[in-house]
């Protein structure tokens, strides 16, 4: 890190565009597939001018953008207000205008920083979408003239990019369950103990 | 307020306000857009640059275009699951505030295509593990390491389905012998006379 206080100020700028680039492209595993490459050769073209104007080892710069890299997602991270950030950056030792232009680069790609962080993070395959059907059973081979209805659904999951279905199929009474039981679920919503804790997170 | 064409329940927040959105089109325009939305409905493809063409007059924005074909889409499916008449769908559409040049046009491609969209939706109902193709064979045993006079007929059976979760084909093979097989035809013959009596 302290060796981008040897930078001058419109590189820090170019370095710290490919930062938030990098940061962009790189967080996404799968970008890395065939799309992105074409945008990640364009880093690394700015990177190996960064190079080339600075008249230094390309590992130094690869290092300066790994340190610019983590001091943005972890004030990202943290939501650390405008005074934190300068008084952090201050104790760096850096020129007033580079603490500046630090400082903008973080108010501006802020938000986006933050969504991209909020992805990986694990989670359940949910709801796409459920089809059903009402059939009624009238003869089986043991028996004939029978009377049976049955529902039949097919509920199709996302998981990411994986889709899967699941076949289930139910009486009209154990339907009429678990409608009940999914109203009284969104109910417990309307509860004076969800409202309380509700009204205190917003 | 209940719609017969939302299957006796309110008409979602959406549509309504959608409604002021096609009101800006002219009703000549906007049945020309019902055509190409029907033609989406029964697969036979939609041509987006007829649609932006027809749009670019009231000058939607990509937004209101994709707004009107959605709430389209969504009463004349609507109106077709629900069988609904075109009078009924007419006066009903009037209530939400649709003007009735607009109305009668949209009516008008409905009853035109009403069966054809009745059976679409029929076809794509949910159906699991469809019999995509039957093959059989009838073979004659002569003689096996256990026997040396067999002389048995038996029926090979390939069976090609769909699997129910993952959509993909199967193939089962089966071999019955001719008692067997005799059995499953039986079997099968009175399930057939029993669809029958149905139809």
């Amino acid at each position: 890190m302290i060796f981008i206080v040897i930078f001058c100020l419109s590189v820090v700028g170019e370095s710290g565009r490919i930062a938030v680039q990098f940061l962009k492209k790189g967080s996404n595993p799968k970008i890395y597939e065939g799309a992105a490459q074409p945008s990640l050769k364009s880093c690394r073209l700015m990177l190996s001018d960064v190079v080339g104007k600075l008249n230094v080892w390309s590992g130094s710069v690869q290092h300066g953008l790994e340190g610019l890299m983590y001091l943005l997602t972890e004030s990202c991270k943290l939501t650390i207000s405008e005074e934190d950030f300068q008084d952090s950056v201050l104790v760096l030792g850096f020129s007033e205008e580079l603490t500046e232009l630090l400082l903008q680069l973080y108010l501006e790609n802020r938000k986006e920083i933050r969504q991209i962080l909020s992805k990986p993070a694990p989670s359940l395959p949910h709801y796409h979408s459920l089809e059903w059907r009402l059939d009624v059973q009238l003869s089986s081979r043991p028996l004939r003239h029978q009377l049976k209805p049955t529902v039949t659904l097919k509920l199709h999951l996302e998981d990411g990019a994986r889709r899967s279905a699941h076949v289930l199929q139910t009486d009209p009474a154990t339907l009429q369950h678990l409608i009940d039981e999914l109203e009284r679920a969104l109910a417990e919503l309307k509860s004076s103990h969800c409202r309380r804790i509700l009204r205190n997170i917003k | 307020m209940r719609f017969r064409f939302c299957g006796d329940l309110d008409c979602p927040d959406w549509v309504l306000a959608e409604m002021s959105t096609l009101a800006r089109m002219s009703s000549v325009k906007m049945k020309l857009l019902c055509v190409q939305v029907i033609k989406d409905l029964l697969d036979e493809g939609i041509d987006y640059d007829k649609v932006s063409k027809l749009t670019s007059d009231a000058k939607f924005e990509s937004g209101d275009i994709k707004a009107s074909i959605a709430v389209l889409s969504f009463i004349l499916s609507s109106a077709a699951k629900h069988d609904v008449d075109s009078d009924s769908l007419s006066s009903e559409l009037q209530q939400l505030g649709l003007p009735k040049e607009h109305t009668t046009g949209l009516c008008k491609s409905y009853e035109d295509k009403h069966s054809a969209l009745q059976e679409k939706l029929r076809e794509i109902s949910l159906r699991l593990g469809r019999l995509e193709a039957v093959n059989w064979r009838v073979d004659y045993t002569l003689s096996s390491s256990e026997l040396k006079q067999v002389n048995e007929p038996t029926v090979q059976l390939k069976l090609q389905a769909q699997d129910p979760e993952t959509d993909s084909t199967q193939t089962t093979v089966v071999s019955i012998t001719a008692d067997k097989f005799r059995v499953l035809l039986t079997e099968l013959k009175q399930a057939q006379t029993m669809m029958n009596a149905l139809q």
